[in-house]
């Protein structure tokens, strides 16, 4: 259902209105929907003490059995985060977070070594069902397969068999330490240092399970791999990792989702996504962010502190992010490539939306270091009720990146005279052989479109939802197609109540 | 840095002004701006620091016109020479503000100040002498061009401010000169008031010579219907920093600025511009050019401010730059901030070098490679030299920067 929905909005406005109308009820559905993935899992989690020192992460290294580079490396972060300072300069209000409050490690309990999915508690699999995840290996429907973290470990990966014969390894990164340990130590911390901001040092000290992506060269991964991230404790961070490596001509699409339960305290997720490609390579990342935004007073809801960087190593390799941000209280995002190699691509494609009182400060870097290298950037941001939504990118052509070009548009749509739109883009050129072209603009629901739509019988908060797609469609047409989906449901719902 | 460590100690000037107190006090506290703030992040700390290398004490202020005759359609002021000011003509009068009327004022703004934003502004007030702060009001209709100057002689450090209120339905042009002789420092703090239904023609040029360093801070208030019109240009100064803040009281009110910098060899110019729409109906055309060629660094910071009560707000904001060296720097960040839903807001920000295919074309014609990128430099330059009043036949602008620069 959700995917037809997607297409009526690409197809002409004739036919939208009309498959619109036979799939009103659905839109209803849609709009009335509160936030369904609200629901805590009753299951006996093992947690360790609130609080964060050298003892906690020594605690939290032993418990995941892992090597002393290992250690050293959460130690040597933990040294940083200490010396360092919670960035204060995105337009972001909130109040203080107590780092010592904080659970740093939290999992289901379960049998010790899992063979098979038959074997996992059928609690966490029906929580994941209830979100819609294809865990269980008879629903070999979608093809896509999913690394499930719950709190902080990966519950479990499925199509596993399938991608080794490519020779594709998508496991959780404490297996990855495990079992591909030389791959770990090579590449953990090249893209995103521990020392690189505030939250990547503490991820990198206290980080507890993620995904790990290895893509051999010349492969093509036969299927999109997701990974789904659920918070469950109220009281427990989500410091998860993520790492793709993509060798020589290989190429692959990752999606990512998250969401969590409803609590009226604020949860602390801060992650770190860190993407190599080299020579030829393509990566594709996709993220839809639905993590529970507080209510509509701005009670309880995620902050979101995430470092995500990819570093496009190789000549012609390319880097691609996709984002549709709707949840958490705070977001604080900035996806960025790194373009080092020759002719290499980077793209960030994203729609912001907040509501109620949500706050997001997101964007992109781009930093063209190496020669003919090309990046775009396209972000619409949503602001509706009292929230505040900035775009904050970075576009920096160095000295040698000759034949660089850039070209970023970034568009607001502004619902309510409550809500305020910020655009703070960053533009630095020491390349005169370079180009650089920025575009913003704002505007607000045109009245001539929505009483066009209206006198054409369709429902008020129809048509905004409509008017909202046709505002994101550069966006949405980039998105795997169950995202695509995904996205479009999550903006209708989002924007429920918040018109008129 | 001699200045600093006597603002510190208070002792910066002998038989300090109550204006002259207040800014010391709320100096000393810092002395120098945050170089945190996104306002100083970007500016040269070395350079900056030369900027207080100089005496500030008061010496012959004799200065001589570096150029033609004074024509009789202009009237000419030189901001710390001229005595008292009163024109009275027929149907315009131009009036020095009495001493008590220009201190409750600057007292009042100097309440409002925010110390990180107006820095500039703390330090000029510290700096400048009564002999220094010219305050005029301008009525009437047919004014003729005023021209106004600021000047700093070699090893020196000079403060100069300028308060103009401009009365309703006042028509006036106005081009302010900022020079900067060798080795100087030069802080220009210009304070404009806009009445109802007024309009200005403005022009800032500011050029300096070697090791030449310039502050130039313009605070514009803008009444209902009122038009503003700015047109500067800034040049030739190892270090210069140009600060501009427009507030629309009411709104209603137009505005329109075209700016240019042109930074060389190892210069760092900047624009700051901040436009804050306090009521509905605004509107705002903004275009900031910067060039910057061989080892130089050009700045450009501009923010758009539309609170809620700003509605039918209909703003853009265009930053343009030619990069023309490699070892040149760039760096520009238009910004909006936007509350309310109904307005029209846009900017946009390109980086580039000369048109090569214009270039390639014009040399098939036989020009010259060198005569070529001139031409399209004059026509980059173009638009806004013809946006400043009264430069155009007296101060060869673009022959200037085309020849000189």
């Amino acid at each position: 259902m959700g995917v037809s929905f997607v297409k009526v909005y690409r197809a002409n406005c004739n036919k939208f209105i009309l498959d619109n109308m036979v799939n009103e009820n659905l839109v209803k559905d849609v709009v009335t929907e509160p936030y369904k993935y609200g629901f805590v899992t009753d299951i006996e989690t093992e947690k360790i003490a609130k609080g964060l020192n050298e003892d906690i992460i020594k605690l939290i290294s032993l418990k995941k059995e892992e090597p002393k580079y290992l250690l050293d490396f959460r130690l040597k972060a933990f040294k940083k985060w200490q010396k360092m300072k919670e960035p204060d300069w995105a337009q972001l209000g909130y109040k203080q977070i107590d780092y010592q409050d904080i659970i740093y490690y939290s999992a289901p309990k379960q049998k010790e070594k899992i063979s098979s999915l038959d074997e996992v508690d059928p609690k966490l699999l029906e929580t994941f069902d209830k979100l819609g995840i294809p865990l269980t290996e008879q629903k070999k429907l979608t093809n896509v397969a999913v690394d499930a973290v719950f709190d902080s470990v990966s519950i479990a990966t499925t199509f596993r068999e399938e991608l080794a014969e490519h020779g594709v390894i998508f496991c959780s990164i404490s297996e990855a330490v495990k079992n591909h340990s030389d791959l770990i130590e090579k590449y953990l911390g090249t893209v995103v240092p521990a020392s690189d901001n505030y939250f990547a040092a503490l991820n990198s000290a206290v980080f507890s399970d993620g995904s790990f992506v290895y893509i051999p060269k010349g492969v093509t991964c036969p299927m999109d791999l997701s990974s789904y991230f659920r918070i469950n404790s109220g009281d427990s961070g989500q410091f998860e990792r993520t790492l793709i490596i993509a060798e020589e001509s290989s190429s692959v699409s990752y999606l990512e989702g998250c969401t969590a339960p409803m609590f009226d305290t604020n949860t602390l997720h801060a992650a770190v996504v860190e993407l190599i490609a080299l020579d030829d390579a393509s990566i594709k990342y996709s993220t839809v962010q639905n993590w529970y935004a507080g209510d509509e007073e701005g009670v309880g809801g995620i902050f979101n502190f995430v470092t995500k960087r990819g570093k496009c190593l190789g000549k012609r390799s390319k880097i691609s992010w996709s984002q549709v941000e709707t949840g958490s209280a705070i977001t604080w995002k900035y996806p960025s490539c790194l373009l080092l190699g020759e002719e290499s691509v980077g793209e960030f494609y994203s729609v912001a939306l907040t509501n109620n009182l949500q706050q997001a400060d997101t964007g992109t870097k781009m930093i063209h270091i190496g020669p003919k290298t090309k990046s775009t950037i396209v972000s619409k941001g949503i602001s509706a009720g009292n929230s505040i939504n900035s775009y904050r990118g970075l576009v920096k052509m160095g000295s040698k990146a000759t034949g660089a070009r850039n070209y970023s548009q970034c568009d607001s749509m502004l619902i309510g005279d409550q809500a305020s739109a910020n655009t703070f883009p960053y533009i630095k050129s020491q390349q005169p052989n370079s180009e650089i072209e920025h575009e913003a603009s704002t505007c607000r629901i045109s009245e001539d479109q929505l009483f066009y739509l209206q006198s054409r019988g369709i429902e008020f908060e129809e048509a905004i939802s409509m008017m909202v797609s046709g505002f994101c469609r550069d966006v949405f047409n980039q998105l795997p197609m169950e995202f695509a989906a995904e996205a479009d449901k999550l903006l209708a719902l989002k924007l429920e109540g918040s018109v008129g | 840095m001699e200045i600093i460590e006597r603002i510190k100690t208070n002792k910066l000037i002998d038989n300090p002004t109550d204006i002259q107190k207040i800014c010391l006090n709320k100096l000393q506290s810092n002395p120098l701006p945050n170089p945190k703030s996104e306002l100083w992040r970007l500016s040269n700390k070395s350079k900056f620091s030369n900027f207080f290398e100089y005496s500030a004490n008061e010496k012959n202020p004799n200065f001589d016109i570096p150029y033609h005759s004074n024509p009789k359609d202009i009237i000419r002021i030189v901001i710390g020479l001229d005595s008292q000011i009163l024109l009275k003509k027929e149907n315009y009068s131009i009036q020095q503000l009495n001493r008590d009327k220009l201190d409750k004022y600057i007292k009042q703004k100097i309440s409002c100040f925010d110390q990180n934003e107006h820095w500039s502004d703390l330090l000029n007030l510290c700096l400048s002498s009564e002999k220094n702060i010219l305050g005029l009001k301008i009525k009437g209709s047919k004014i003729p061009p005023i021209e106004i100057f600021s000047h700093a002689l070699s090893n020196s450090l000079k403060a100069k401010t300028l308060v103009i209120f401009v009365e309703k339905d006042c028509d006036v042009k106005l081009l302010q000169v900022n020079l900067g002789k060798e080795n100087s420092s030069l802080s220009q703090s210009t304070f404009f008031c806009l009445e109802e239904n007024s309009s200005v023609n403005h022009g800032i040029v500011s050029y300096g010579e070697r090791k030449s360093h310039l502050l130039n801070s313009l605070n514009v208030i803008q009444q209902k219907n009122s038009e503003y019109n700015l047109g500067s240009l800034h040049f030739k100064f190892n270090y210069a920093r140009f600060e501009i803040r427009i507030k629309q009281s009411a709104g209603n009110a137009k505005t329109n600025i075209k700016g240019m910098q042109i930074t060389k060899n190892n210069e760092q110019i900047s624009t700051y511009t901040k436009i804050n729409f306090n009521g509905p109906n605004g509107f705002l055309d903004q275009i900031n050019k910067s060039i910057a060629n061989d080892k130089s660094h050009a700045i450009f910071e501009g923010l758009i401010i539309v609170p809620k009560i700003a509605q039918k707000t209909d703003a853009s904001q265009l930053s343009r730059n030619l990069l023309l060296s490699n070892f040149a720097q760039i760096d520009t960040k238009p910004q909006l901030e936007i509350i309310a839903d109904d307005v029209k807001c846009k900017h946009g920000a390109t980086i580039s070098q000369l048109n090569e295919e214009e270039l390639f074309y014009m040399r098939t014609r036989g020009i010259t490679l060198t005569e070529a990128s001139k031409l399209q430099l004059s026509s980059f330059f173009q638009e806004i030299i013809s946006f400043i009043p009264i430069s155009k036949d007296r101060w060869d602008l673009l022959d200037k920067l085309l020849n000189e620069n």
